[in-house]
């Protein structure tokens, strides 16, 4: 019987997996592929740690230091091991995983999900058109540029103004592709400002604001897509059809939560963050069951979800000591000018602030503000610029929450 | 009167001036007309004649893609050239098509002491209309009666148990509930006042349909109401007044049942040529002694033309053109198999007369626990025309929003269409072709061509076997095949021990589906030879995130097994995957 299993050998799952062995602790970490480190050895651009190690890592050299974390303190590590299914009603969770060895059986006290998000892929956003070959998400053209050293195409559409878009724009530059350009429906690029001066102006890459995809072009392989000019409430203006040659289109149209194995488990989803629903240590709705890191919700950096699986990792710590619960949990809940909150609910008795993830739906010079069920103020705290592109991190001290039946997090422009 | 001034009259009511002329009862054609959809409508309108036995529809409309057929023309002019003396064999039968209605045709024949060989110009079997449609076997009660259509649906319907067991193909009656609301009879309101319009049509209408279903042979026809309907389908509208309920209603997976006859058709020793396409024929008199295609020649003692949107085409290349095709599309919603539950049965709503732009489709289960929205029916020009316009995805969502209010209509993981083939005669045409001796036209098989298909297979050999063909049975026909096994439906005991033996059954590279590196390589073995191929009959990339993760690792396993490097790995008919220079490889 281990004490915690962590499904998902990412940042967020290994930073999980360390820092509960380092608690002593009995961990199995549990992985998919055949080698930890999840998604970011492909991210090959540097940027990563700027928070949690003071200097801007490329994604294989973050993953690598909690890869030799993992190792040093000789973790229980299972990789090529796919979890079919978990039973997590009672006190001992069952995990029934697959693998090259066989079907195994793994008991565990309490489990921590780190399985990430998955890509949304074109049929999501209703694109129309053909389904020829040439059509790719960001991450599998990243993943096919480098680590399998092959070009999807020579004349590219990218589709999305967001980080990751923005980045694999950059790669294929560098890689020689012929022709790149980049359509999105906002106003202006929704990445991070970094982004859009180191990958798009410095390299001249052609965008295309206000403009979207509406049908993809071509029978076998890619011939070309209908781009379409649309409004402010990215509704596409009849008339502003046009076809434009590409051999390759490349979705990046965002992330989502790739919840649907909590789901199976009777954890209960937050229809906004496309996560589970969560506590302040990150607790899904199921008891012993944590969730941390893209599956909670969409983070910027992976330095704020490795933040996530520290606090899941303390999380299962006060679970695994029987640490007493409030007896009335008290409900977070975003304000009108909240796309997302996480946690969604304070449960515990704990010193610790409690650190709230909240996506903005407004854009500018800022307050945050929270508030109790009767409208008083328990915390402000102001921003410079705040978008919704941006999540913002906000620590809410306990003292000044206690007492409080409910607790508002809002955003007020100043 | 005769079928001349039947004819004369019916093309008076259009604005044009077409001439016509009749051959043993097929009309051809010819004039101008502006609009593409005027060329369907004349031709409807004739085929629609009593007597008229297939319409040859050569007029041209003002977009008329004179320059393409031409060059399509040139090409298989050159093919042909290049290939007519090249023989690959001699066959008792050649079929041509590797859709439901050919590869059925050819397991059919497999029962019997014969050289059959099935052509099929892509890379793979059930790639055309085929595989792009809800994969309902239908009951049999739409057909007009006295069709060809409703004797082979019914037939077709009742013989799917036995045959979805011998080829362990995945088959469920899960049975119709078509519903009776206030628009069923919409257009009748003004007929019919007050509370008359409700007893009409919740309690004539549904008997109406239930006596047509029943003079076509469907058993089992039930009229439910109120509680009933919704013990059925809990989630379905209360707005429902009563309910046609027909338990013989089936589902499959349209693809995985071709893939199926065909293994099932080689393994009894049928030979199936993939990209192979027939260019042309050679012809002693009346009679075709070969077919050419762009690999070579198959002699051939009887052909059959079972090639779907392209049917006549290729009546036309054999010389006995005596109908035409006019494409339908028909488009496909998929829900994320997460809903499963949400709808249980076959559901639509009854709709007297089908206002034209919304005819067909319904919401379907499918086996694998999906839901499947569609498919539409829209003329198109283009026989390959498988684009969905995002107006197209909106009107369907609207189409089915009353009957299920509540539905999660934005979990839509895959849109597609498919085209169908009918002729202007609308009904199955299996019979020998007029003016050439040894061809069996198996063509206009639309909708409910898959429910059908056994019954057609059987009716198409009953044809040949008059036109001549000695039909020997083959006492070692073999009517059985196992399919793929599936790591995500094993007892976890069969997988252990499975994986013990192989080690790639525990090696899962599809998460959403469950699929495992043993079933790919499984399907590369028995012959899939593209990632949509692998995709058909593992399901792999078939799931919520739609390949995002799996693509790339199943185009490494196809690499592998094929011998080929992976940058020429292929999507689905030649459209490679990659299009890029290898690193290191070009400048």
């Amino acid at each position: 019987m281990k004490d915690v299993v962590v499904i998902g050998g990412g940042p967020s799952g290994m930073a999980a997996a360390v820092k509960l062995a380092g608690k002593g602790y009995d961990v199995a970490l549990i992985e998919r592929k055949e080698e930890l480190g999840g998604i970011l050895d492909q991210c090959i651009h540097d940027g990563f740690g700027t928070k949690i190690f003071g200097k801007a890592l490329s994604g294989p050299e973050f993953a690598g230091h909690f890869m030799d974390e993992v190792s040093k303190l000789g973790l229980d590590v299972h990789l090529n091991t796919y979890v079919k299914s978990v039973n997590a009603g009672g006190d001992v969770k069952e995990l029934v995983t697959v693998s090259p060895r066989g079907v195994e059986r793994i008991k565990a006290r309490s489990i921590v999900y780190a399985i990430g998000c998955r890509e949304r892929h074109p049929f999501e956003i209703k694109v129309g058109g053909t389904r020829p070959a040439g059509v790719y998400t960001a991450g599998m053209v990243q993943r096919l540029v480098n680590l399998y050293g092959i070009l999807p195409g020579r004349r590219v559409l990218i589709v999305g103004g967001g980080d990751v878009g923005m980045i694999v724009a950059r790669h294929l530059y560098l890689e020689g592709v012929e022709s790149i350009t980049v359509v999105f429906p906002e106003e202006f690029f929704v990445g991070l400002p970094r982004n859009v001066q180191q990958c798009i102006l410095d390299f001249n890459i052609p965008f295309r604001p206000r403009t979207v995809v509406k049908e993809m072009v071509g029978k076998e392989r890619v011939e070309g897509a209908i781009l379409v000019k649309v409004d402010e409430n990215w509704r596409p203006i009849p008339g502003t059809e046009e076809f434009y040659p590409c051999d390759t289109v490349i979705f990046s149209v965002g992330l989502v939560p790739y919840a649907k194995k909590l789901r199976a488990i009777g954890a209960e989803i937050d229809p906004r963050t496309r996560g589970p629903v969560v506590n302040e240590f990150f607790e899904t709705t199921v008891r012993g069951v944590f969730a941390a890191g893209n599956l909670v919700q969409i983070f910027d950096y992976v330095d704020d979800a490795v933040e996530s699986a520290y606090i899941a990792a303390d999380g299962v710590e006060k679970y695994l000591k029987g640490e007493k619960r409030l007896d009335n949990p008290v409900p977070f809940k975003p304000g009108s000018n909240v796309r997302t909150l996480t946690p969604h609910r304070l449960e515990w008795k704990d010193e610790r602030p409690v650190v709230a993830f909240l996506r903005p739906a407004v854009e500018g010079r800022a307050w945050i503000i929270v508030r109790g069920g009767n409208g008083e103020i328990l915390k402000k705290e102001f921003r410079q610029y705040v978008r919704p592109s941006t999540l913002e991190r906000i620590e809410i001290p306990r003292e000044a929450i206690s007492g409080a039946e409910e607790v508002y997090v809002d955003v007020a422009r100043v | 009167m005769s079928l001349e001034s039947k004819v004369r009259k019916v093309l008076g009511r259009f604005p044009y001036e077409i001439t016509f002329e009749i051959r043993d009862g097929v009309v051809f054609l010819d004039g101008e007309v502006e609009a593409y959809e005027e060329w369907v409508e004349i031709g409807l309108a004739v085929g629609n004649i009593k007597g008229v036995e297939g319409v040859v529809n050569r007029i041209k409309w003002k977009d008329y893609p004179e320059e393409e057929l031409r060059r399509k023309e040139e090409r298989r002019r050159k093919l042909y050239e290049k290939n007519k003396g090249r023989i690959i064999g001699e066959y008792d039968v050649v079929i041509i098509g590797g859709g439901v209605t050919g590869t059925a045709i050819a397991r059919e024949l497999s029962k019997y002491r014969l050289k059959v060989a099935l052509l099929e110009k892509a890379t793979d079997v059930s790639v055309g209309a085929s595989k792009a449609n809800n994969g309902m076997i239908h009951p049999g009660v739409a057909p007009k009666r006295g069709t060809l259509k409703a004797k082979l649906n019914v037939r077709g319907n009742a013989m799917y148990d036995e045959l979805a067991r011998d080829l362990g193909v995945k088959f469920k009656r899960v049975g119709s509930l078509w519903l009776i609301t206030p628009r069923t009879l919409q257009k009748y309101r003004r007929y019919l006042p007050g509370p008359f319009y409700k007893f009409v049509s919740a309690y004539i209408f549904p008997y109406l349909v239930k006596l047509k279903g029943m003079l076509n042979g469907v058993k089992g026809i039930r009229i439910i109401r109120g509680e009933e309907i919704w013990k059925l389908e809990p989630k379905a509208t209360r707005e429902a007044w009563a309910a046609v309920y027909v338990p013989s209603t089936g589902i499959l997976d349209p693809y995985d049942l071709v893939v199926a006859l065909a293994e099932n058709a080689i393994a009894n020793g049928v030979e199936i040529h993939l990209e192979t396409e027939v260019v042309g024929f050679i012809r002693e008199g009346e009679t075709i002694k070969g077919v050419v295609t762009n690999r070579g020649t198959f002699l051939a003692r009887y052909v059959v033309n079972a090639a779907g949107v392209f049917a006549d085409e290729i009546a036309e290349l054999a010389g006995s053109r005596e109908y035409t095709i006019h494409p339908r599309k028909g488009v496909i919603l998929l829900f994320d198999k997460e809903l499963e539950g949400w709808v249980n049965h076959c559901v639509t709503e009854l709709r007297f007369p089908a206002p034209a732009h919304t005819k067909g489709g319904g919401i379907n289960p499918t086996v694998h626990g999906n839901i499947l929205w569609g498919p539409t029916a829209v003329e198109v020009p283009d026989k390959t025309d498988t684009s969905v316009h995002p107006e197209e995805i909106e009107e369907i969502l609207e189409r089915y929003r009353e009957i299920y209010p509540d539905f999660p209509r934005h979990r839509i993981i895959r849109y597609f269409a498919g085209v169908r083939a009918p002729t202007f005669t609308e009904d199955f045409i299996i019979r020998p072709a007029k003016w050439v001796k040894n061809l069996l036209h198996v063509a206009g098989i639309q909708s409910p061509g898959l429910a059908s298909a056994p019954a057609i297979a059987e009716y198409a050999v009953e044809q040949l076997r008059s036109m001549g063909l000695i039909l020997e049975p083959k006492p070692d026909f073999n009517p059985h095949r196992e399919p793929i096994p599936r790591a995500s439906e094993m007892s976890l005991e069969e997988l252990d021990r499975r994986i013990k033996e192989d080690p790639r059954w525990g090696n899962i590279v599809c998460t959403c589906e469950m699929v495992s590196e043993a079933e790919i390589v499984e399907a590369i073995r028995r012959g899939a030879r593209t990632l949509d191929a692998i995709k058909r009959r593992t399901r792999l990339g078939m799931g919520t995130c739609q390949g995002g993760y799996c693509t790339l690792k199943a185009a490494e396993i196809l690499s592998r097994e094929l011998g080929i490097p992976i940058s020429q790995v292929v999507k689905e008919n030649g459209g490679r995957l990659f299009n890029g220079a290898v690193r290191g490889e070009e400048p």
